[in-house]
């Protein structure tokens, strides 16, 4: 037991965040947008290997470069291009990214990250299916949620896509690390945004940040992004799905929390879009339902620690797409 | 960073594991954990069981060797605790010995008080209890009123102690009174609890027996050596102790445990496997205990590699006790029976539980601690 990064580790971090520390500004055009997606930041860090992480070092590497980089309030894709792609792929060598990741069942909505992903993983229970993303084939959704959400013109031919018999279990696993190692750094920034804030904002003569009521419910926010981080990290270290699943849980049974209380405190500014918050509120707020959600993912844990004679783990969360679209 | 047990680490779990297999009584989770580990009966039996694992190195064995440890790794002192705690605290009160009485008159004790007491909690035999709390001074501790006035070699003690937990059993109680006139002239005073002048009063509670007493010191007569360090020196020896007690019980065990046992009772009823209303919320609550045992490993750790004390304890205890507040609520949603006639080992975690938030520093008190120190935000 080590909670300590490596030298190894910490030298990653630092360069990347030397990196991001470059790119982390909006450009005066994108002030008001509900996502930013840097596509120049994107080509970069694969450029610099901090999207070859996973295989070339490790999960827990790649896990730090997304929670890293969701700390930012301009969108890279590091989750799935990084983390969960490399895992399930292993044999692959660098899949065109980004990658975005889709629930089979759901594959007529909108999806984050299709109007600029090259390759998408789609969840189809027992297995996955790998396509092709012609951005001519997407159709951009506006959303507040913070990142670009677009749909299928036209459902594509799943039967006709490359197909990964019995990976879909690995597939939601490494989709819960990412979705939790995203929300930790993204949670991390919201709330350090909003402690900034806190401790400026007068209101009736002190800081907003002075009241009990606000500094209690902050750290609770505090506590749910610590906790977070490490079931993510501990998550991608093991490989263990369980671990996954709690890692994705816990940083689910989160969102209702910190979507109130962080807007709460920042009052109406908060709402405004010239306001960074939104950036990472609408990001955790999309990771929220996704790869089985707080009640899907709770049964998995429960089927895995606790395995019923009838129950099949995971059957609840993940039924099976027999030919989806 | 990596999140395994080392070899050595999982086999001194088993270590642990076994000698409580080889110690505790056949009858012990039906006869004594639901008595509680404060009751008379399992106080009485930790003088017996303390000095078996005396005997076996496994009391103090995180101790210098020259107090009869062993200068075990932090890592196995807190594998040791998490197994006595999920076995049901068979030390009973003097898991507060070895953790922090001892350590704290190694630290500021005298000679003689080293003698007497460091050994005698080493040998598993002698019951404390803590004379902190008062009827209108608990959290705000320094605001205590229990005087102890000079009177030649002794101090005379007045005043009350109350939520006592273990006095009716104590040979010993390590008392905070107060010295002077200022809110912080408070001393330490190690007072024999056959003294006279002291009474004690046990009342009834939602909480399990052995908490609730109110200890009454009515001249009682205390040797100057009994001090410890210099008067009014309670604080600074108080904050040594408690950094001890860092991270407090291991909440995220007892609880998964609990968990675990209502699980098992929900199958046997037929409740579970069809009910997946029921097994999404103890997976929640199982990925919450999961976050709570991290924050407090990362603790640990910051020990391990003495790093200084931040308020990171402070934000697992914060922590832990979410999830036990939704434990709760989960057995008295789906369990009720639980206080009720149904499992007494359910209903002993539940009724343990009830103060958690209040019992070694309240929880409000740790949100503002990590709100103000941790996180730098501004006094109101």
């Amino acid at each position: 037991m080590d909670f300590q990064l490596s030298e190894d580790q910490e030298a990653l971090v630092s360069a990347l965040q030397s990196i991001l520390q470059d790119h982390a500004e909006l450009p005066q055009a994108e002030r008001f947008s509900y996502s930013y997606f840097n596509a120049d930041l994107q080509r970069l860090l694969g450029e610099s290997g901090f999207l070859g992480a996973a295989r070339d070092i490790g999960p827990l590497e790649a896990a730090l470069v997304t929670i890293e980089t969701a700390r930012l309030p301009v969108l890279v894709e590091t989750a799935a291009t990084g983390l969960v792609a490399p895992m399930l792929l292993p044999a692959d060598g660098p899949v065109d990214g980004p990658v975005a990741l889709i629930a089979g069942g759901a594959i007529g909505k909108a999806h984050r990250n299709l109007p600029i992903a090259r390759t998408a993983l789609v969840d189809l229970g027992e297995d996955v299916a790998v396509l092709t993303i012609d951005p001519a084939d997407v159709e951009p959704v506006a959303s507040i949620l913070a990142y670009p959400y677009g749909r299928f013109r036209a459902i594509p031919d799943l039967a006709a896509a490359r197909r990964l018999p019995g990976a879909g279990a690995r597939l939601r696993q490494w989709w819960r690390v990412a979705l939790a190692a995203e929300v930790a750094g993204a949670a991390q920034a919201a709330l350090d945004f909003t402690l900034d804030y806190v401790k400026q904002r007068q209101v009736f003569g002190r800081p907003v940040g002075s009241f009990q009521s606000v500094q209690h419910r902050l750290v609770q926010c505090h506590a749910h992004a610590q906790s977070t981080y490490y079931l993510a990290l501990r998550a991608a270290w093991s490989g263990e799905a369980v671990d996954a699943d709690c890692a994705a849980s816990l940083a689910q049974q989160g969102v209702q929390k910190l979507l109130f209380d962080l807007h709460q405190f920042h009052g109406g500014m908060g709402v405004t879009t010239e306001h960074l918050l939104h950036f990472w509120l609408y990001r955790i707020r999309a990771l929220q339902a996704e790869a089985g959600g707080v009640h899907g993912i709770g049964l998995e844990i429960a089927g895995r620690m606790w395995p019923a004679a009838t129950q099949a783990t995971g059957a609840d969360a993940a039924p099976q797409i027999a030919e989806a679209g | 960073m990596e999140f395994g047990w080392a070899p050595e680490q999982e086999q001194y779990r088993e270590r642990v594991k076994a000698a409580l297999d080889e110690l505790l009584p056949a009858d012990w989770d039906e006869t004594y954990v639901p008595e509680s580990y404060a009751s008379d009966l399992q106080v009485h039996f930790s003088r017996e069981f303390c000095a078996k694992l005396a005997e076996r190195g496994l009391l103090v064995p995180h101790w210098p060797r020259e107090y009869g440890g062993n200068e075990s790794p932090d890592w196995e002192h807190f594998i040791l605790g998490e197994e006595m705690k999920g076995a049901g605290e068979p030390r009973g009160p003097q898991y507060m010995n070895v953790n922090w009485i001892g350590p704290t008159l190694m630290a500021y004790g005298s000679e003689a008080q080293k003698d007497q007491h460091v050994k005698g909690i080493a040998s598993g035999k002698v019951i404390w209890c803590q004379g902190f709390s008062e009827p209108n001074a608990g959290t705000d501790l320094a605001a205590l009123r229990t005087r102890a006035e000079r009177d030649g070699d002794h101090y005379v003690v007045n005043g009350s102690k109350i939520w006592t937990s273990y006095a009716r059993t104590a040979d010993w109680c390590f008392l905070l009174a107060r010295t002077g006139p200022t809110r912080k002239d408070i001393s330490i005073l190690l007072v024999p609890m056959d003294t006279p002048g002291i009474s004690i009063t046990s009342f009834p509670g939602v909480i399990k027996d052995g908490h609730l007493n109110e200890v009454f010191f009515t001249d009682v007569r205390v040797p100057v050596q009994n001090r410890v360090g210099e008067e009014g020196e309670a604080w600074k020896i108080v904050t040594y102790a408690l950094s001890y007690e860092r991270v407090g019980v291991p909440r995220y065990h007892t609880g998964l445990l609990a968990l675990e046992l209502a699980v098992e009772q929900l199958k046997a009823e037929g409740r579970w496997d069809d009910d997946p209303i029921v097994r999404s919320r103890a997976g929640s609550i199982a990925a919450r205990f999961e976050g709570a045992r991290l924050l407090t490993y990362r603790v640990i750790d910051q020990r391990v590699h003495r790093l200084p004390a931040t308020t990171d304890a402070n934000l697992s205890r914060i922590a832990s006790l979410e999830a036990v507040s939704d434990l709760m609520n989960f057995l008295g949603e789906f369990v009720p029976d639980c206080l009720a006639g149904g499992d007494p080992l359910l209903e002993d975690y539940y009724r343990i539980n009830i103060p958690a938030g209040i019992t070694g520093g309240t929880n409000e008190i740790q949100l503002d601690l990590v709100a103000q120190r941790g996180l730098g935000l501004p006094r109101g």
